[in-house]
Parts: structure tokens; C-alpha cells; sequence
């Protein structure tokens, strides 16, 4: 079942980036082999840290890198296993993925504390939402923001998921650790990890695209 | 066409249609005796015990009566068989190794066959258990392995075959056949003597050694100094006397019988020991935690008519027609909280355990030390018998608990022993070789070898090996070799002792162990994940003790983990690992202490600016 279900959560998800980059390609982008070894080198150049970055800047897109590494090693640790041969996750993938959850744990919650601000959900980001809730309440309008002003709302949104799932996916398996839960709790437990670390892996999947499709449009 | 010849023909159909009758009669008659059910095969309902108020019948059939010579002893097949059906009976686990047709099932205790002079400790089975020798390998009749073992078995199965030697066929005219005694398990007399029942048997009084048992009768003289031609009708220099009173003026006889066999019945051929830890000071050991509770034996181990009892192993249902055989394992009660199980919780223990451990991995057999503990057991060592060697060193040696994959790759304690035995290499096989063969060959060699305690191994050398060997190769075809301690010696082109080799022929046979059993406060695993997942855990780097008369090999060991199929390096690593779980948790209870305050934090601003867009509506 969460095999099955994890296979068409991933097709759909690359489908579905597939599709935004041909339905809505960025700038600049084209299908001539320059063009894509352009874009290439670009993907590339992105993992390098700028000179122009503050200390607090640097410091944000390392623990991003590294979080980003964690999660593909976790990810090929803990999928692979179960969507590759079917089995349970067990012996040095199991020592591979418990080495680096910690540090993506770690990762995340210095990246929660540091891009929180950053995500904050705006005015500009629900005009429609804000215009609802006026209309409702009855308020008049002011400030008249009609369009969204690249606020990156998609990003936002995966972000605050990625957090709200993380701490979900950290909490059902150091819960399972302490003796608290019994066999039945601590399958259900191990079901809330499983499915959390898809939803997550889902998140961060669409937040990457989503951030690098933002610096390929800058 | 003449008319001889029309004759002859009608003749010789009505011949074949007359044959072809008589054996359907025969052959309807056979099924119908089979399908007929006697008085005490099917119950009608009451738990009240029947009293066995009945007469005795010796082996002939025919009644015994008081003062009527000659006093033969009775026999259990023609006093028992007027209610029961022997024959059904007789198919049950205790009774049928040497069918053929019967499913061996998960590996059992083997009996083992020892002899220090030879230096031979050999796991023998007539079940085609995989690490056992067939008896016959070893010119083991079935009247000699009766002699040597029936000492311990309930009677029936090889006890009752035709000897397949042609020579102890004459024996075993004098001896009778070792009937199945259904007093050994169901008897309630405290006057039912099982040691008297396994003396009798070292005497070859196999006709006698129910009688002898029993509370009321008593047997003098021994079959095995009789002449081959002694004839017990004609001669009573093997007498039985049943005692006074025993008959009522019916001629009739009381047995005190109970349905579900006691505890102390069962005891006397599945008694265990741990050599070292309590000795044989019964009262300092603690007791079956489901003995402890009330229960018996036979509350799990249940059968109907047929015998065919439950041996309590998961899995078991698939090789057993008795229908209790899925519940009546550990999970069968303790999930259901049948008997007043309790229902087990098993806080923080990871699911996976149970996919890689049986529950008495856990739960049974003593709590496991660095190394592993030598134990007895009554079918080993003789327990209970009048001539029991108490030493702590006499042979075989049983090592457990050995933590083992068994062949459903689950890891569950074992007993364990290292077979050592004299053979033939032939192509890379390996076949013992017949016991008084290598008696007579080996036997002068190895009397030289330095003794340690009685009935212990003689202290070996590889010059003894080697001399033995030599005079192996002059009486066998094939190469001779010689296996303990796990390895294979032979001899090399020049007549001198190679190297020790590996060989499957010499691994150790491990058969698993359910009892004692540990309650839930003393499972592995009830004080930390350390228990087990340690550097220096026995549960995977436990030695276990490398048993063999080499002198060099004596202090050997293995390492737990190599039978348990994981990569020893793995085990470490994962134990390791533990070092840092407590910090795991530090780190990831942080990390989501710190996720949370942020959610908190945010949550509240974006509450707040709801209010405030709430506030600026009125």
C-alpha cells in the first residue's frame, strides 16, 4: 500500500514539475544544447556560496546545502529499500539513515528559525483571501492590491509545511524510542513516520524547484 | 476348442473372481476394523475421570489370574486396547519417529550416543531432522537403540519394530518388545517408578518394564545374561509377582489413571539442568513461569486419541493435524489472554523484533552471560535413573542458550552440542562409521589418552588422532577422518595429521529451547536496549564454548553472532551505534523543541493579524 501509494505520489509530483516547466518555461529557457548546458552550468553555480552574502547569509544557504544533502541521503536510505525491493529499511541503510537524520533535524530547525521571517505570509500574498474576510466581516477596502507582487507564495507555503511535517516526521520516531508505546502505537507510530517522510520528501521536492526556478528567473 | 481346455478356462476365472472377492472382504473388513471406535476413544462429555477398575492381560491375550502359573507380566497393548485404540494411539508424536509418513516438524532434542573410549558424542534421530544421523549409520539396530535409550522413551515406535539385525531378532524373543506404556504419562500412582521402568530396560526387560513400573507389580532377573534359547512360558528366572491385594475377587485390577498426564510424568525424560549456575540444587532454580502460575504441561501440550500432542512452535500448524496446533504456541494465549494470559504491551520495543525474534528469544531459557552455561538434560544424561552420572563434566555436552537463526530466520535460544564421531570421506561426504568397527580400531589408540574426570572426555592429542586414523585406514575403504570440535582432521599423502578442515558434517546441531520460561519483568530487553545492543552484549557476542577432546581446542569459542547470520561487523556497528542514541534523542527532542517554538511564535503573529483585520471589520 505505501509502496504503491509513495510510486504514484513521486510520477506525479515529477509529472507535475515537468509540466510547469514546459507549460511556463523560465526565462531564457530552450531545448538548443547550448541552451541546456547553459542551464546546466546555472543549476550548478547555485550550489556556490556568493561573495555578496552576509555572515547570517552564508551561514543560511550552508545548513540549506547541508540539509539538502541529508534529505537525499535519507531519501534514498529510507525509499529505497521499501520502493526498490520492498523491504523494510534494515541493516546499514537503517545505520546510514539514524547517522543523518540528526543533522537534518538539526538543519531544519536552524533553517525554521532563520527563513521563518523570510516565509511570512503577507498581505500581498492572499489579496483574494483579504478581500473575502473584508467582505465578510463588512469592512471596507483599503489599499487597493489587486495582483500578487512575486511574493513567492508557493515557496512560503511548501516551507511552513516542510516545518509543520518535519516536526511530525522528528516526533513519531524519537516517540517510538522511549518506552511509552506498545506494539500497536508504535506501528502506528512507524506508519506516521513512513507517511510524513513521503509528504515531507514531497514538500521539499516542490519547494527546491520552486526556489530554483525563482533564481533562474532573477 | 476341447473341453480340458473350456474347463480350465472357466476354472481359472472363477479362481480370479473368487481371489478378487476375498480380498475386497478382507480389505472392506481392514478399513471397517480401523474406522471402529472403542469405548474410551471418544469421550460423552463428563470431565470426571473414568476408574480403570479392569483385569490384566499378558501378551498373549489371555487374563492373569492370581496364583496361576505361570505369573507372566501384563501387557499394556491387550489390557489397554479392549477400550482404546492402540494402533491410533500408536501413531502419536512420542511414537512415531520411525514412520516414515510422520512430519518431523521444527528440529528437536536428539538422543545422543556417547562413548568416551571412542571419544563419540553423535546426535542420532530416526526424524529426518537436518544435522542428525540415522541409527542404522551407525549399525545401530533398532533393539540396540531401544537397549541403549529406551530407558527414556514411553515405550512404542522403535521399541516395538522387528530388529533389523538378524542376530538380536533371537534377543529379542527373549526380551519381548518395549510395548508403549501408558502409565509413563498417565499414571497418578505415587508408587509409578519410571527409574525402576529405565532399569528394566537396561536389562532388556522389555516384555517386563511396564510391570515393573507399576505400583503393584515387581520383576526379578534380567533378560540380557538369559541364554537366546530361555523361553519366559517355561523358565521364571525372570519372575513377576504382583503384590498382595492387588486383585479384587473379580480378578480385576485398580490403576490409578488421570487423563491429563501430571507434571512429574512428563518431568522424568524432559527434566533440564544448568550445570554451574544451580547444580542440581533443584530449590535454588526458579521454576517455569507458567508452572509458577498454576498451569501444567499438558494445558499446552494437548492431544486427543490420536497422540498427537501439540508441540507449542509457531508454524507448527503447517506440519501438524492436531487443530490446536496454531493456537497453542505463545502468541495463540498471549494474544488472545486465553488461561489468564496477560495481553504483552512491549513499550518501546520496535516492531521489527518480532518479524526477527521468536518470543522466547526473549523469554526463555536462562538470562544469557559471556559465556554460555553446559546443561542436562533427562534424556542426555540419564537423569532420574538409578546409575545417573552427577558429575558436572560427564558427557555430552550441552551448551546453551545459543542465540540462532533457526530455518524460519527467526533467532531463538538453542541448546547445542558438538558431534564427534569417527567416519569415512568419500567425494566431500562424510559417513560414520559402525561403532564396534571403530571400537575395535580406534579403542586401543585412544586408551592411552590421559583421562580428565569420570565420564568426561580423555585428553587427546593430535598423535592419538593421528595413530587412530592410521589404523582406521587399514579396516575402511575410503579416507578416514575423524570430526570434533567442529572441524574434520584427516590424514595426508604421507600418513601424517593435516591441518584441521571446515566441513558441514562437522557443525555443531542446535536444536531451540521454550523452557524455562521468564516472565515479562525478567525478558531481555526490560532494562534498556543495552541488554542486547551492546559491544559486549551475549546476545551477539556471547561465546559459546567449542566442546572437543582435542586437547588444543579446549578453550575455544565462538562468537554468537556466527549463528546468527548477520555479519559480525554489522552486529558491532549496530551495537555501537547505541552509544549514541541518547544523544539522537537530545538532538532530535531539540531540534523539535526549537520547530515548535517557531510554529508557536508564527502561529501567534498570524492569530494576531486575523484579530487585528477582525478588529479593523468593526
Amino acid at each position: 500500500m505505501f509502496r504503491t501509494l509513495s510510486i504514484i505520489a513521486f510520477l506525479v509530483c515529477f509529472a507535475g514539475i515537468a509540466a510547469c516547466c514546459i507549460a511556463s518555461p523560465c526565462k531564457g529557457c530552450g531545448w538548443r544544447p547550448g541552451q541546456i548546458l547553459r542551464r546546466l552550468i546555472h543549476l550548478f553555480t547555485m550550489l556556490f556560496v556568493e561573495q555578496r552574502l552576509s555572515l547570517v547569509g552564508v551561514l543560511r544557504k550552508l545548513v540549506y546545502l547541508l540539509a539538502l544533502l541529508c534529505f537525499v541521503v535519507l531519501a534514498v536510505t529510507g525509499f529505497g529499500p521499501r520502493l526498490c525491493l520492498n523491504e523494510t529499511i534494515s541493516g546499514y541503510w537503517l545505520m546510514l539513515h539514524a547517522t543523518f537524520a540528526p543533522i537534518f533535524a538539526i538543519c531544519l530547525a536552524v533553517l525554521a528559525v532563520m527563513w521563518a521571517s523570510h516565509c511570512r505570509f503577507t498581505g500581498s500574498d492572499w489579496p483574494w483571501l483579504q478581500r473575502l474576510i473584508r467582505r465578510v466581516i463588512g469592512a471596507k477596502t483599503v489599499g487597493e492590491k489587486t495582483a500578487c507582487e512575486n511574493s513567492g507564495l508557493g515557496q512560503k507555503i511548501t516551507f511552513w509545511l516542510i516545518v509543520v511535517i518535519a516536526l511530525l516526521l522528528i516526533l513519531s520516531i524519537i516517540s517510538s524510542m522511549f518506552p511509552f508505546f506498545g506494539t500497536h502505537w508504535q506501528e502506528l507510530l512507524l506508519d506516521t513516520h513512513r507517511y510524513s517522510a513521503l509528504f515531507l520528501a514531497l514538500a521539499v521536492i516542490v519547494h527546491t524547484y520552486l526556489i530554483i526556478r525563482a533564481q533562474m528567473n532573477k | 476348442m476341447s473341453v480340458k481346455k473350456r474347463i480350465d478356462r472357466t476354472l481359472r476365472k472363477g479362481l480370479i473372481i473368487t481371489g478378487v472377492f476375498c480380498w475386497l472382504v478382507l480389505a472392506l473388513s481392514a478399513v471397517a476394523g480401523t474406522d471402529q471406535k472403542k469405548i474410551g476413544d471418544v469421550s460423552d462429555g463428563s470431565l470426571a475421570v473414568p476408574v480403570h477398575l479392569i483385569g490384566l492381560l499378558d501378551g498373549e491375550g489371555d487374563k492373569i489370574s492370581p496364583g496361576v502359573e505361570p505369573v507372566l507380566p501384563f501387557s499394556m497393548r491387550q489390557t489397554c486396547s479392549d477400550c482404546h485404540s492402540y494402533e491410533i494411539i500408536s501413531r502419536g508424536w512420542h511414537f512415531n519417529a520411525v514412520d516414515v509418513n510422520a512430519v518431523p516438524g521444527r528440529k528437536g532434542q536428539p538422543w545422543i550416543f556417547v562413548d568416551s573410549g571412542t571419544c563419540t558424542q553423535i546426535p542420532l534421530s530416526y526424524r529426518p531432522w537436518p544435522g542428525v544421523f540415522h541409527p542404522a549409520k551407525l549399525g545401530i539396530s533398532s533393539f540396540k537403540f531401544t537397549h541403549l535409550f529406551g530407558r527414556h522413551m514411553p515405550g512404542g515406535g522403535v521399541g516395538e519394530l522387528d530388529s533389523d539385525d538378524p542376530d538380536d531378532l533371537v534377543r529379542q524373543d527373549v526380551s519381548g518388545k518395549l510395548e508403549i506404556n501408558c502409565m509413563s504419562c498417565h499414571s497418578a500412582a505415587p508408587g509409578q517408578d519410571q527409574a525402576e521402568y529405565a532399569g528394566q530396560v537396561a536389562r532388556q526387560n522389555f516384555r517386563w518394564a511396564a510391570a515393573a513400573a507399576c505400583e503393584f507389580a515387581s520383576v526379578k532377573g534380567a533378560a540380557v545374561t538369559q541364554p537366546d534359547t530361555y523361553d519366559p512360558l517355561m523358565d521364571d528366572a525372570i519372575a513377576t509377582t504382583y503384590r498382595e491385594n492387588t486383585f479384587d475377587h473379580e480378578k480385576k485390577v485398580l490403576f490409578d489413571i488421570v487423563r491429563k498426564a501430571p507434571n512429574e510424568r512428563c518431568y522424568f525424560c524432559h527434566s533440564n539442568l544448568d550445570v554451574g549456575k544451580s547444580g542440581s540444587e533443584k530449590w535454588t532454580a526458579d521454576e517455569d513461569v507458567h508452572l509458577a502460575a498454576g498451569l501444567t504441561c499438558v494445558d499446552c501440550h494437548r492431544n486427543g486419541l490420536d497422540h498427537n500432542i501439540t508441540r507449542g512452535y509457531e508454524g507448527e500448524d503447517l506440519a501438524s493435524k492436531n487443530p490446536l496446533a496454531a493456537s497453542a504456541t505463545c502468541e495463540g494465549c498471549h494474544t488472545e489472554g486465553r488461561l489468564g494470559a496477560p495481553v504483552p504491551q512491549h513499550p518501546g520495543i520496535p516492531p521489527v523484533h518480532f518479524e526477527k525474534l521468536t518470543c522466547t528469544a526473549c523469554h526463555s531459557g536462562p538470562w544469557p552471560e559471556q559465556m554460555t552455561y553446559r546443561g542436562k538434560t533427562s534424556r542426555a544424561h540419564a537423569l532420574g535413573t538409578h546409575n545417573s552420572n552427577e558429575s558436572a563434566d560427564a558427557l555430552p555436552h550441552i551448551m546453551y542458550p545459543v542465540f540462532a537463526q533457526q530455518a524460519d530466520d527467526r533467532i531463538a535460544p538453542h541448546k547445542l552440542i558438538w558431534p564427534a564421531f569417527w567416519a569415512t570421506l568419500k567425494e566431500q561426504k562424510v559417513t560414520p562409521i559402525d561403532l564396534n568397527l571403530a571400537k575395535r580400531a580406534v579403542g586401543r589408540n585412544l586408551a592411552r589418552a590421559k583421562p580428565r574426570s569420570f565420564g568426561d572426555w580423555p585428553t587427546l592429542t593430535e598423535e592419538h588422532i593421528t595413530k587412530a586414523l592410521q589404523s582406521l585406514k587399514k579396516t575402511v575403504e575410503g579416507e578416514p577422518v575423524y570430526i570434533c570440535g567442529g572441524k574434520l582432521y584427516g590424514l595426508d599423502e604421507s600418513g601424517q595429521l593435516r591441518g584441521p578442515q571446515e566441513h558441514p558434517a562437522a557443525q555443531p546441531y542446535l536444536w531451540p529451547i521454550a523452557h524455562n520460561v521468564r516472565p515479562a519483568a525478567q525478558s531481555l530487553g526490560v532494562r534498556r536496549c543495552e541488554d542486547c545492543h551492546s559491544t559486549d552484549g551475549p546476545f551477539f557476542f556471547g561465546e559459546v564454548e567449542i566442546d572437543s577432546p582435542l586437547a588444543a581446542e579446549q578453550v575455544a569459542a565462538k562468537k554468537m553472532v556466527e549463528f546468527q547470520g548477520i555479519a559480525p561487523f554489522y552486529a558491532w556497528a549496530f551495537a555501537f551505534s547505541f552509544v549514541f542514541r541518547p544523544w539522537l534523542k537530545v538532538v532530535a527532542l531539540g531540534s523539535c523543541g526549537l520547530i515548535g517554538v517557531v510554529l508557536l511564535l508564527y502561529g501567534l503573529k498570524a492569530l494576531a493579524c486575523v484579530v487585528k483585520t477582525l478588529v479593523e471589520g468593526d
